[in-house]
């Protein structure tokens, strides 16, 4: 585990460092900032509409920022040589695979932070009430990016950077189409369809009451079992691979 | 003698294992893309003993990267055992290793104390442990004061240095460079050149890759030269260089010529002022001395004729070009 965490931690001071990072995010901010000038809608109705459309950007921005950490983190390190000086310890190849995604996933979690505090802090400054369902919103999303940042990662394991972007909006764009491609929950072979929908809590975080504790953990126990297929695999693939 | 076998071999691999081992590598082998594919790297045996110095020389293409690679679990081997102090080449012993890649490169967002702090904490030392053997190692190679600056902004030169100082912070018992001494000025690779013989003075084993023939021959105790993926060569520098039955003479003389009873005997003469050197057959040493020494000339120096390893290794590829040809 302080191997994970060692490796994780380089990540991080590596990662807060890309200036493209903070400029996604302050680019993301600066339109959670302006949202409230949009049209004046009803009372109710436009504090909805600020919740949809904070979280729509706050979404967006996370994604991207997931890509760029992650697609090109490994083959970079690998093109670089950086990765020698590390699998040469006592670093098995999976600790490496995982401390880079725990690492890119605490960098994220950093980064829907300081989303989530603007988000919220510019609600309650405009429409003078807390929206704490926000920070449901910005929990999902930030595991929904996390997944992301372990696609990149299980593919750049064995492909280059231009494949990971590729895949990943592939994969992005697959997994939340079952609805789609199903019709619905009758459909036998729902449940075994990889969706990300479970993260999809917009609606309800901006129209109604948000999620419950249970669809919570529901979201937490999805989280965990797609970042550990995709970490496995990526373990698998790395192992075998020359550098 | 079979084509590419080892052509001296002092230093047998039975007489390495009445010593402790600190490295060996038998048969290892590399091949890419399959039946017909090119190999790297063919069936390469090393013996490095502890607490030497062992070079591993070879052109650009031999395979001693490839090789070190293999050893290091950078690259998986298509044949071969590896191990390193007596165990298997693994995760596990790698602990005791310190590597140093040609042309080492490092995050460039980071600094050399969060370096040095990845690879402490990756080699399982403490906060105090890395704190300390960091600063030390940074003054060690040339880089105190320049610890907090982002490596973005380091020369070359200077990511080497770094890269010499992850290499050492766990005070490693093996220690693998591969050409250290590049990109570095000549100060620099005088203080690499003194670091390794700091290291073998402290019992540690190095295992030195390098294309720069005098670095090797002023540190190594023993060498494998490769070509084309073999083993060329191994032994003793001494051994390796040293010209069987030939003298050299070091005279100094205010004649103009040798006394002509010399001019007959002597080969590869070299003068500088009125400092002769050349050589003589062994037989030939005694008569030489009186003869010189009957025409006034000073005699500074005897010594068995040895050839640079710059000639060795031209003579050495020139036959293997020729075999292959």
């Amino acid at each position: 585990m302080g191997r994970i965490l060692a490796i994780a931690a380089a990540v991080v001071s590596d990662a807060i460092r890309r200036r493209i990072v903070w400029v996604v995010v302050l680019f993301a901010l600066i339109l959670v900032a302006v949202i409230p000038m949009l049209p004046s809608y009803g009372q109710g109705v436009i504090e909805a509409v600020y919740r949809e459309v904070a979280l729509a950007l706050v979404y967006v921005a996370a994604i991207v920022v997931a890509l760029v950490l992650a697609a090109n983190r490994i083959p970079s390190e690998v093109e670089r040589r950086t990765v020698y000086t590390v699998l040469v310890r006592d670093v098995r190849r999976w600790e490496y695979t995982t401390g880079t995604w725990v690492g890119i996933a605490l960098t994220l979690a950093a980064a829907s932070l300081v989303f989530g505090v603007i988000v919220f802090a510019t609600g309650w400054l405009v429409y003078g009430e807390p929206m704490w369902t926000l920070w449901q919103g910005v929990l999902a999303i930030w595991m929904e990016a996390a997944v992301v940042a372990a696609f990149c990662v299980a593919v750049s394991a064995v492909a280059s950077p231009v494949i990971v972007g590729v895949s990943a909006l592939a994969f992005l764009f697959l997994t939340h189409v079952r609805a789609d491609l199903l019709g619905g929950p009758s459909n036998p072979l729902w449940s075994f369809y990889p969706s990300l929908d479970v993260f999809n809590i917009i609606a309800p975080v901006a129209h109604g009451t948000g999620v419950s504790l249970a669809y919570i953990a529901t979201m937490a126990v999805t989280f965990a079992g797609w970042a550990g297929v995709l970490l496995v695999l990526a373990a698998l693939g790395f192992a075998r691979r020359d550098v | 003698m079979p084509r590419n076998a080892p052509r001296r071999c002092s230093v047998s691999r039975m007489g390495a294992h009445r010593e402790t081992l600190a490295i060996e590598i038998d048969g290892a082998a590399k091949r890419y893309g399959g039946p017909g594919g090119f190999t790297a790297v063919d069936h390469v045996d090393l013996a490095v003993r502890s607490g030497r110095v062992h070079g591993l020389l070879g052109p650009n293409g031999a395979g001693k990267t490839t090789t070190l690679k293999m050893l290091l679990g950078l690259v998986r081997p298509t044949e071969g055992s590896f191990s390193i102090l007596g165990e298997p080449a693994g995760p596990t012993v790698r602990a005791r290793v310190g590597f140093l890649p040609e042309q080492p490169y490092f995050p460039p967002l980071l600094n050399a104390e969060e370096v040095l702090k990845l690879h402490g904490r990756l080699a399982g030392l403490d906060a105090a442990q890395i704190a300390a053997r960091g600063s030390d190692l940074l003054a060690r190679v040339g880089l105190e004061g320049r610890g907090t600056t982002r490596l973005s902004k380091y020369s070359r030169g200077m990511l080497q240095r770094v890269g010499i100082a992850q290499a050492l912070i766990a005070e490693p018992e093996v220690v693998v460079l591969d050409e250290p001494a590049s990109g570095l000025d000549p100060v620099g690779q005088r203080d690499v050149r003194n670091l390794m013989l700091e290291l073998r003075e402290s019992g540690t084993t190095v295992l030195l890759s390098s294309h720069q023939l005098s670095e090797v021959e002023a540190v190594c105790d023993e060498v494998t030269i490769l070509n084309r993926g073999r083993v060329s060569a191994r032994g003793a520098i001494d051994d390796l260089l040293n010209v069987a039955g030939r003298t050299s003479v070091r005279a100094r003389g205010e004649s103009a010529v040798l006394p002509a009873d010399i001019q007959s005997v002597m080969e590869d003469v070299a003068v500088s002022g009125s400092v002769w050197v050349f050589s003589v057959p062994d037989t030939a040493v005694r008569a030489v001395v009186d003869i010189l020494d009957d025409n006034g000339w000073t005699i500074e120096s005897i010594v068995p004729k040895r050839q640079s390893l710059e000639e060795y290794f031209s003579h050495m590829l020139e036959v293997t070009e020729n075999e292959v040809a």
